[in-house]
């Protein structure tokens, strides 16, 4: 074997360790007495205590975070999915003269600063009275999720061959069943990497969520990211619990997203 | 597909007039507060037009904000790109297809995370005393200490090294399906010229993929913008003003130093115009 092949080797290795050890080493972290984790040289061997994780289950702010993180994300995501398929889907197959500027303005969205969005937000929930709730989370979120979904759906929806639909027009089937009987079932794979990929930009958001709400609608990440706060003994292990309480259920959708990926290089090749 | 149905308009309709709602609300609204002087401490405000604005221009520590969004904006994406580039074509070059697909596995794994939590692993890691990123040169230099997160000329590298640790790895799988789509011929023919592989790839490969690399960058341009999570995590701006990126100012001007929301909005609104006119002008030339 060639040298520079060995080096190549080498560096992707290397890539691969630091792409998941700092996270295995939170979840170790997250195993470990205090003493085990404030040691100048790294611990690798430790007797592992579940007090850290018992102790982020058993308190009420983190249940309340992880609960709010759940409603809010869940309603945005499925409002998400309920308005963004089927005009994704009207964009994909009967285009008009505006279709284009639809996919901009969707995309454009993107564009605004966070900060832009949250402050004016803030001053008009708090004027009626739902600032620090979580519908005014979810109506927030659904901005997101709304125009992610669409964004994503309507390359799915143009790849689902269209002779399979001019058939079911043909066997008399109505423009609406075409969409549920056969454009959703055909393209679900794509479309579930879609609503996969909005459920992980909202549960990861932080910035709104913290500007969003004070005490009862805090979302996961800022529970975790206040837990570094408390005190001048920073607790290590429990911090690191947080951590990996926090990051668990994006990555519960690793599968999904990478098959997603998949599928859509897969796509453009033929 | 020209049938006869009201679809289109039962889809499109209702989502696009939420979608607007939704966001033309806040942005005129946050123009709306940026002209006044709201506080969060009270309830009463006057119109002060563009006196905002004019103070916004005299304040150094925007202008500080400003410079640093704009080498924040620098530092990702070109970082991201070089990581992406560099990864996707050593995985093309070396890797067998069962390996390349454990390390498109891997090297998702980090853009996933929660911003949040990114910037947790890191900010331990990069403990001075205890993290084990900072572990190995305590260990060759004797137990020199080494704090990365609390050096002004350092901290903005720290803080932008998760973001290529996020995002640079999971463009690297994205290069590589795009090499994998390439027709092999072309290579072909530059291998029998005697093209050196970094040949091959400098002067075939990777102009051939210029549309899709382009379009790459221009998403990591957007999601860059996108930085408050891990600032406010690792560094809150710090140390002194050396990572504050101006949503790290607004926020800290609207909500922790003074709860002045009208000068923080006015930053916002300034923000958005020049996303929105850069964003834009870009998007017309990525798509022409």
């Amino acid at each position: 074997m060639k040298p520079g092949r060995l080096i190549g080797k080498a560096i992707l290795a290397l890539a691969g360790f630091l792409a998941v050890f700092p996270l295995l080493w939170t979840a170790l972290n997250a195993l470990k007495n205090n003493v085990d984790i404030i040691t100048r040289v790294p611990r690798l061997v430790f007797t592992p205590t579940w007090a850290n994780i018992g102790y982020i289950l058993g308190r009420d702010s983190v249940l309340t975070g992880l609960y709010n993180s759940i409603v809010a994300c869940g309603s945005a995501v499925l409002i998400g999915v309920v308005l963004g398929l089927p005009a994704a889907y009207a964009v994909a197959r009967y285009p008009n003269r505006w279709a284009g500027d639809i996919q901009f303005f969707v995309l454009s969205l993107r564009f605004l600063p966070p900060v832009a969005v949250a402050i004016p937000l803030m001053v008009i929930w708090l004027q009626i009275g739902l600032y620090d709730t979580l519908p005014a989370l979810i109506v927030t979120y659904s901005l997101l999720t709304i125009s992610v979904i669409m964004w994503l759906a309507i390359p799915a929806f143009q790849s689902v061959p269209k002779e399979i639909e001019e058939a079911a027009f043909v066997d008399g089937y109505g423009a609406y069943s075409v969409f549920w009987r056969i454009a959703l079932p055909v393209a679900a794979r794509s479309l579930a990497g879609a609503v996969a990929f909005s459920f992980v930009l909202v549960w990861n958001e932080f910035l709104i969520a913290l500007m969003l709400s004070s005490s009862n609608a805090k979302t996961l990440p800022i529970v975790a990211s206040e837990l570094s706060q408390q005190g001048m003994n920073v607790p290590w292990g429990i911090l690191n619990a947080s951590v990996v309480l926090l990051s668990l259920p994006p990555l519960l959708f690793l599968g999904v997203l990478s098959g997603f990926l998949n599928s859509v290089f897969r796509q453009k090749k033929t | 597909m020209a049938r006869r149905t009201s679809l289109p308009v039962t889809f499109v309709v209702p989502t696009i007039a939420i979608l607007l709602v939704l966001s033309m609300v806040p942005t005129l609204y946050a123009i709306v507060i940026a002209l006044q002087n709201r506080e969060l401490s009270t309830p009463d405000y006057s119109w002060v037009w563009l006196s905002n604005f004019v103070d916004l221009f005299l304040d150094r520590r925007f202008l500080n904000a400003v410079w640093v969004s704009v080498k924040w904006e620098i530092v990702t994406v070109v970082a991201t790109m070089v990581v992406a580039i560099g990864h996707g074509v050593l995985m093309f070059e070396v890797a067998s297809p069962r390996l390349r697909n454990v390390y498109c596995l891997l090297f998702i794994i980090p853009v996933l995370l929660p911003r949040v939590s990114a910037a947790f692993v890191w900010k331990f890691a990069y403990h001075p005393l205890y993290g084990i990123a900072t572990y190995p040169y305590r260990l060759l230099t004797g137990g020199l200490i080494f704090d990365p997160l609390s050096k002004p000329g350092t901290a903005l590298f720290a803080v932008a090294s998760v973001d290529v640790w996020q995002w640079g790895l999971f463009f690297a799988v994205i290069v590589l399906k795009l090499l994998e789509t390439l027709p092999p011929q072309p290579i072909e023919a530059a291998r029998l010229d005697h093209a050196k592989r970094w040949q091959i790839h400098a002067y075939v490969t990777l102009p051939m993929l210029k549309a899709p690399l382009i379009s790459l960058m221009f998403v990591k341009m957007i999601e860059s913008l996108r930085s408050f999570d891990l600032i406010y995590v690792m560094t809150r701006g710090g140390p002194g003003v050396a990572t504050e990126t101006l949503d790290m100012y607004a926020f800290s001007q609207g909500f922790i130093e003074s709860g002045k929301v009208s000068y923080a909005s006015a930053m916002a609104v300034l923000m958005m115009i020049a996303t929105v006119i850069t964003f834009t002008m870009l998007w017309k030339r990525v798509q022409a």
